[in-house]
């Protein structure tokens, strides 16, 4: 009963309120369709930071410019430079052909490739399980958890490339300084992603399986581990991707082997253009297949666990 | 002698005073204890103080005749097996099954090796079968907690304590995220262990007509001072008050009158 009169109350109030605004200004229609300009500023307001914007995009304009007016060519025809170019690119790309090994050689030395990115990727994974348990945060105390997070994040800064250079002088220029350097260096990539896969699990569930008498090793398989895997095994997928990438690079660069030292043999030795590209199509199709590989696996593991 | 006996115990986060503030009390065995008391007023405090996931700064608390504060770890693990513990949030591993996340609660008794690996023997799998089967949860054994809903949840959480062949059992606010009816599920079935397994059984609760229902005595904690101890009976409105603090006093007067009618 009451709350029917309230209703009817409020209902009248309103209406008067209309009401009166309707005799000040005759009606909303005629606001609306009125032709009056309204003095208004500009939208966007010049602030800092759309300064700060415009001075960037006219100093990268006047610079650009400049680098253009100023370009010294020594005597290369520009045009001939772009269609020799494109010469080259068809050459590889359109009439592939190897001459120097067979393609069951040339399958041997992806295997090889394939072999180097497994077992840095197995090594960085093994030992990043480890030193991710102790550096998420809800596993493992914050000072020991910062050291880790620090000393890795200081070993990602410099590229594999380097570290592999860097393990060379002990290990001598090759397959061991290729897989130290590589496992190093996905050791810090894995403990990241891994220690950020642990600190997904609730804190509150750790307390849980304490509060029940449960200790840290029992803690970490029974409920760490199993509500993150599909996170970890997707990294791994990934690092894996990464390392095959590093390893080809790697055979080139450091004599690690495989197809990547093919590579570089065929292009900065043998100047041979139609086994680049023959090459090149092998490593690309690999690719494929290990990305089609990692998508099916993490398909199906998202659907089991 | 009693199962459960706090003495002066006092705790103070960061120097500043005070979490709890000289609280004494003892429970005797198959208790069914509620703690009333404000947010903030220190009950979950008081109850993690039990099981030393949170340490007392003072004062002495004793479990069936053991003195817990200065245990090692490992007999610190074992006190703890005597003592289970359910939660608001419930606390279970989402991804793995009913009967895995029971059995978590045989975990403090195993060797570190035998539950890493998740070995656990035909007894304790029975017993587990057995609990889950008086929790009417046997048509959801197999399936994963996140597919349960909050009621089962709770309920897998109870059973989890239960496996542990507890003395006592804490429970952190357990039906603060349920509705109504799984609420009274989860209360009953409270009560039933209490009254048919002789477990003492201890409730942070923020709903005083649950409380005055359901226990054989009620707490009643106010900026951590135990300010209220006796049967459900004895509350008065006044008592209230002193709990709550003045402000909330119209709110629960008639909360207590609507429930009373």
């Amino acid at each position: 009963m009451q709350f029917k009169e309230l209703i009817v109350q409020e209902t009248n109030n309103i209406c008067e309120q209309l009401s009166s605004y309707e005799d000040r200004h005759t009606s909303f229609k005629e606001l609306f369709l009125t032709k009056d300009t309204i003095n208004f500023g500009p939208i966007k307001l010049l602030d800092r930071a759309s300064i700060a914007m415009r001075t960037v995009i006219l100093f990268l304009t006047v610079l650009t410019i400049y680098f253009f007016s100023t370009l010294d060519y020594q005597s290369i025809d520009v045009l001939k430079g772009f269609t020799d170019t494109f010469v080259n690119f068809k050459t590889m790309l359109l009439n592939p052909y190897a001459q120097r090994f067979t393609l069951g050689e040339a399958f041997y030395n992806v295997v090889v490739t394939l072999g180097l990115a497994f077992l840095t990727t197995l090594i960085g994974g093994i030992v990043a399980l480890l030193l991710g348990l102790l550096a998420a945060q809800n596993l493992a105390p914050k000072q020991v958890t910062n050291l880790i997070k620090g000393f890795v994040a200081i070993i990602r800064a410099v590229p594999t490339i380097l570290w592999v250079l860097i393990f060379a002088v002990a290990a001598g220029l090759g397959s061991a300084a290729a897989i130290i350097g590589m496992s190093f260096h996905s050791i810090s990539y894995l403990t990241k992603a891994y220690s950020e896969s642990f600190e997904d699990l609730d804190r509150s569930v750790i307390e849980a399986l304490m509060a029940s008498g449960a200790n840290w090793w029992q803690i970490v398989f029974q409920a760490v581990i199993p509500s993150s895997v599909t996170y970890l095994l997707s990294w791994t997928f990934l690092r894996f991707e990464i390392n095959f990438a590093n390893a080809v690079a790697m055979g080139a660069a450091a004599g690690a082997g495989g197809i990547g030292f093919d590579l570089f043999m065929a292009g900065g030795f043998y100047f041979d253009l139609r086994e680049v590209g023959f090459i090149t199509y092998l490593i690309i199709a690999i690719a494929i297949v290990l990305e089609v590989f990692s998508t099916n696996i993490k398909g199906k593991l998202q659907k089991s666990i | 002698m009693a199962l459960l006996e706090l003495k002066n115990v006092t705790k103070n986060y960061n120097n500043e005073c005070c979490a709890l503030d000289n609280v004494s009390f003892s429970v005797d065995k198959g208790e069914f204890v509620s703690i009333i008391g404000p947010s903030g007023a220190g009950k979950s405090t008081l109850l993690r103080c039990i099981n030393r996931m949170v340490e007392a700064s003072s004062g002495e608390i004793s479990v069936d005749g053991v003195i817990s504060s200065s245990l090692s770890k490992k007999k610190l693990r074992k006190l703890r097996t005597k003592i289970g513990m359910i939660f608001q949030h419930y606390n279970l591993v989402d991804r793995l099954t009913v009967i895995e996340n029971v059995l978590h609660g045989r975990l403090g008794y195993k060797s570190t090796l035998a539950g890493v690996l998740g070995r656990y023997n035909q007894e304790e799998k029975s017993q587990a079968y057995r609990i889950i089967e008086i929790l009417g949860l046997n048509e959801q054994i197999y399936k994963r907690c996140d597919q349960l809903s909050g009621g089962q949840k709770q309920r897998v959480g109870i059973a989890r304590a239960l496996v542990q062949n507890p003395k006592i059992i804490l429970c952190d606010e357990p039906i603060a995220s349920l509705d109504p009816n799984a609420s009274k599920i989860i209360m009953d079935h409270l009560r039933n262990i209490s009254k048919e397994m002789g477990i003492t059984i201890i409730v942070n609760l923020h709903q005083v007509e649950v409380a005055l229902k359901y226990s054989d005595r009620i707490i009643g904690v106010n900026r951590g001072k135990v300010v209220f101890d006796g049967a459900p009976c004895d509350l008065t409105t006044r008592q209230i008050r002193d709990i709550y603090g003045s402000e909330s006093e119209d709110l629960i007067f008639e909360l207590g009158e609507r429930h009373a009618g």
